[in-house]
């Protein structure tokens, strides 16, 4: 569904991205992981026409996404973290917007405002910044676009909002559906967000499922810093040490996302040589 | 062709923007509207009561269609220029542009509300505030101004000359980020400055023999006195060229601008 082929783009004075590859197919909820200014927020756009690449190609469901084609766009509905809503009433909302997605569904639009809690009678405008990405949120689960793109989505909402909005996107998704999550919350999407992408110095440097990190990583609490050559990665934590070492051949291990992540960006020669190059993106 | 053009232009989904324009922004057009009507009735009476204080009992003819072509174009160019702010800011911008609608569409939508949309909501709107007001003043002061018609000549040709000009500001709207009515302006001003100065020159270049310190004089030039006198009674070829040129201008302009703003919006990066 995306096809990225040696994309570079960059601001006046950053190059973000060179020879950037990424290959994403439906049926997923990928979670888009980085350090501040990696990039991430720029890929979602670029990704629906909001930037244009400067060399290399990127397309989404066979468009090029620069020509902001309505054919693509009403198949793509990005929440961003800058929102915004017009100063109107849910239901006016909905009879403005809807149309413009075809498979639209009221119901399940219906549904989740429920299940969010948002209150129906007041403006948009006048709510707080979590009641608009609820809203927002319902909104784009409602428009069943065949390509969601969340960025921060769990920003701004509070405890309960955040299970919820778990339920909802895990319920939501069919398998013709890509949904891309970009976010730093990577407790808020544990378990929710599989495969894994991670952006770092303007390339992708792993896509890998949480499986496949699962059977290939494995991790530990040690009381002692570790020094042999198995540690990939060690970090000092309470009561000890979390240490990540290559896994046993056929070992099932649990993996966290914030460790995964930390071991990729601190070791990511090791765990390239681990996942058998296919780390630095599938297809790179 | 037809289904090529379909995928950039359905009647279905440009009609769902055109609702989405006008009732996406209906608090602020009815605040503003209020005000408008307010101030002519304000205005209205205050030139009556004028009068009156004068001695006489007869309202302006003309005070109407002067008020309304202020309306019409100052208010137009006003609106005109806010159409692609959404365009241009932060959060709206990404929501806007990412709205599933091609840019003929986008564009489409936004011409047909600030140009016909405009001039014939400003002429309906004007003529019942107008009625108001003049109805307001006969009750007070017993007479007044004289009352705004619609269909008068002179206010078809103002919206003519206000859906050419008006399309500068759309583009101007499109391609300016922030305060695009006076960066529009400003372009305008320094356009016209720049086009009389390369004029001048060229006058003074291909003239020289005929210039007598900053004046000019033309007279001696053969056949130029006949050219002249035949312009000033409204025939000859000097009247000719005039009119083509206008012709040009004023069917050129707008389609020009609207070409420009079209690509302009689809090179928009936010």
């Amino acid at each position: 569904m995306i096809e990225i082929k040696e994309m570079a783009f960059g601001y006046k004075r950053q190059k973000l991205f060179d020879g950037l590859d990424l290959f994403l197919e439906p049926g997923n909820i990928y979670g888009l992981l980085g350090k501040n200014g990696a990039g991430k927020t720029t890929l979602l756009k670029l990704i629906c026409g909001l930037r244009f690449p400067q060399a290399g190609e990127c397309r989404v469901m066979g468009y090029q996404p620069q020509n902001r084609a309505a054919g693509m766009l009403e198949d793509v509905c990005l929440i961003s973290e800058e929102l915004y809503v017009p100063p109107i009433a849910p239901a006016l909302f909905e009879r403005l917007y809807a149309p413009f997605y075809p498979r639209f569904d009221h119901g399940v639009f219906v549904e989740h405002l429920r299940e969010f809690e948002i209150d129906a009678s007041k403006k948009l405008s006048e709510m707080s910044y979590g009641q608009k990405k609820k809203f927002l949120l319902a909104f784009g689960l409602a428009a069943r676009t065949r390509l969601l793109l969340l960025d921060e989505p769990t920003n701004g909402l509070d405890i309960p909002s955040k299970s919820q909005f778990r339920k909802a996107l895990a319920r939501s998704t069919t398998g013709d559906q890509l949904v891309l999550i970009s976010t730093h919350q990577v407790r808020d999407m544990e378990n929710l967000i599989d495969p894994i992408i991670i952006l770092d110095e303007g390339k992708v440097i792993f896509q890998e499922s949480m499986d496949e990190a699962a059977k290939r990583l494995s991790v530990s609490i040690e009381r002692e810093q570790p020094t042999d050559a198995g540690v990939v990665f060690s970090d000092k934590t309470l009561g000890g040490y979390v240490v990540v070492r290559e896994s046993a051949a056929g070992a099932e291990n649990r993996v966290d996302l914030e460790t995964l992540f930390n071991t990729v960006i601190a070791s990511r020669e090791r765990v390239r040589a681990i996942f058998g190059g296919g780390a630095a993106g599938k297809g790179a | 062709m037809a289904p090529a053009f379909n995928k950039v232009f359905k009647p279905r989904r440009f009609g769902q923007l055109l609702l989405r324009d006008l009732a996406g922004g209906y608090r602020s057009m009815l605040v503003a509207m209020a005000a408008v009507a307010g101030t002519v009735i304000m205005i209205s009476a205050l030139t009556v009561l004028g009068t009156k204080v004068a001695g006489s009992r007869t309202g302006a003819w003309s005070f109407h269609f002067n008020l309304y072509s202020n309306l019409l174009f100052l208010g137009g160019f006003i609106v005109t220029s806010l159409a692609f702010r959404e365009a241009r800011q932060n959060g709206n911008g990404i929501f806007y542009l990412t709205l599933p609608a091609s840019s003929l569409e986008k564009f489409a939508s936004k011409l047909l509300t600030t140009s016909v949309g405009y001039a014939l909501g400003s002429v309906v709107f004007y003529t019942a505030v107008a009625a108001a007001s003049e109805g307001i003043n006969r009750l007070i002061f017993g007479f007044g101004n004289a009352f705004f018609n619609p269909f008068d000549t002179r206010v078809l040709e103002a919206i003519g000359y206000y859906l050419v000009a008006q399309s500068v500001f759309l583009l101007g709207s499109v391609w300016w980020r922030k305060t695009a009515f006076l960066k529009t302006w400003g372009s305008l001003m320094a356009v016209a400055f720049g086009v009389a100065l390369v004029a001048w020159a060229a006058l003074r270049i291909v003239f020289a023999q005929h210039f007598h310190g900053w004046g000019i004089d033309l007279s001696d030039i053969p056949g130029f006195s006949e050219l002249s006198r035949q312009a000033s009674l409204g025939y000859g070829p000097l009247v000719t060229i005039g009119r083509v040129l206008r012709i040009v201008f004023l069917a050129g302009t707008a389609p020009v601008c609207w070409f420009i703003g079209w690509l302009r919006l689809r090179e928009i990066e936010v």
